[in-house]
């Protein structure tokens, strides 16, 4: 357990959130249910409506956009002092003997790093690749997720429903979409600045404390 | 963490199977629509106001000042028949083949109508609200 500690704590954290997620949602809805004059509606079907789906979602896909793109822009593009970067004269996909693929891997390398050719091509890709096919997929739900739930609301006023195109079209989507896309485009970046000048001891995302700011591509 | 992703991919898919969930209600809600024009075509407003949902029954009778069975009959709403049901979530519109439509909700008493005798303003109809002969 101790060896993976990382993933269990955050598979925790991740359930707990999320059961906090869908109980106070569900409060939330039924608040708007009573004001608006509506039923409440039960636990189950609201944890499976599209409402609560396209809050879901709507992060989601914000996150896995966030590591799609950091995955590949941290190929190609650097910070000088940043632990986030890359040796500055490293950028690029590198060299196969650096990547430890087809003649150069050894005896503890993944099978498909070893076979060359198109499984070695897939598999130097298959990060990011899985990444973002996640990306795509939950930004894919959370658009038909959020229409519907756009659509109730618009039925609920007496206001006409929008197809697919014109949803994806629409400011609910793109508000939705944006709000998420801009947070974590922030925390990410401040991430990659902050860590040239601050430190956590301890920590493989920090610089160790004594090294210098202009020190890149050096973790702890 | 491979397994985990899958299990994230397997339940985004599963919510979004279920957006698109909804045969049963638009049944319903045909059913609920089909009992209202029914009812107002027999000028049984007793049975007319049974299909609508409390509030729509209690602004009817605040805005007539007679009782709903009484008042119902006399919104000009025509009996006409249902064509294309839309549900999102416990929200439904029915549309008529006179170009009418009505709007329903689905609570604890099951579908019921908000607004009947709705017509589309001019303009995008989803930015304006239906002009209604009663909404609640």
């Amino acid at each position: 357990m101790r060896n993976h500690g990382l993933g269990l704590f955050f598979g925790a954290i991740f359930l707990l959130a999320m059961i906090g997620q869908a109980i106070v949602g569900h409060a939330d809805f039924n608040h708007l249910q009573v004001a608006h004059h509506g039923d409440p509606v039960g636990f189950w079907r609201y944890v499976t409506s599209s409402d609560f789906g396209a809050d879901v979602l709507e992060n989601w896909q914000s996150e896995y956009l966030q590591f799609t793109l950091y995955i590949l822009t941290t190929v190609w593009l650097v910070q000088r002092g940043s632990p986030e970067s890359k040796p500055l004269d490293s950028a690029g996909r590198e060299s196969d003997e650096d990547q430890k693929v087809g003649a150069f891997a050894d005896e503890r390398s993944p099978r498909w790093a070893r076979a060359g050719g198109l499984r070695t091509r897939i598999y130097s890709n298959s990060l990011v690749t899985v990444m973002g096919l996640i990306w795509l997929a939950s930004w894919g739900v959370q658009a038909v997720a959020g229409r519907v739930a756009y659509n109730a609301n618009q039925l609920d006023h007496q206001q006409a429903a929008l197809t697919f195109v014109q949803y994806v079209g629409s400011s609910d989507f793109w508000n939705r979409t944006l709000q998420n896309w801009q947070s974590e485009f922030l925390a990410v970046g401040s991430m990659a600045v902050l860590s040239i000048y601050l430190r956590q001891r301890g920590s493989p995302e920090s610089k160790p404390v004594g090294v210098p700011h202009d020190a890149t591509g050096i973790e702890g | 963490m491979p397994a985990r992703l899958a299990h994230v991919a397997a339940l985004g898919l599963a919510l979004a199977l279920c957006a698109g969930c909804g045969g049963g209600a638009r049944t319903d809600v045909r059913s609920v629509s089909e009992r209202f024009l029914l009812a107002l075509g027999e000028h049984d407003g007793a049975a007319a106001c049974a299909t609508l949902s409390e509030q729509a029954r209690t602004q009817l009778e605040d805005d007539e000042g007679k009782p709903c069975a009484d008042a119902v009959t006399g919104l000009g709403v025509q009996a006409s028949s249902v064509g294309r049901v839309q549900v999102y979530m416990i929200n439904a519109k029915a549309d008529l083949a006179d170009g009418d439509s009505l709007f329903l909700s689905d609570g604890q008493d099951g579908w019921r109508l908000d607004a009947v005798g709705c017509k589309p303003q001019g303009g995008k109809p989803a930015d304006e609200p239906y002009d209604c002969a009663l909404e609640a």
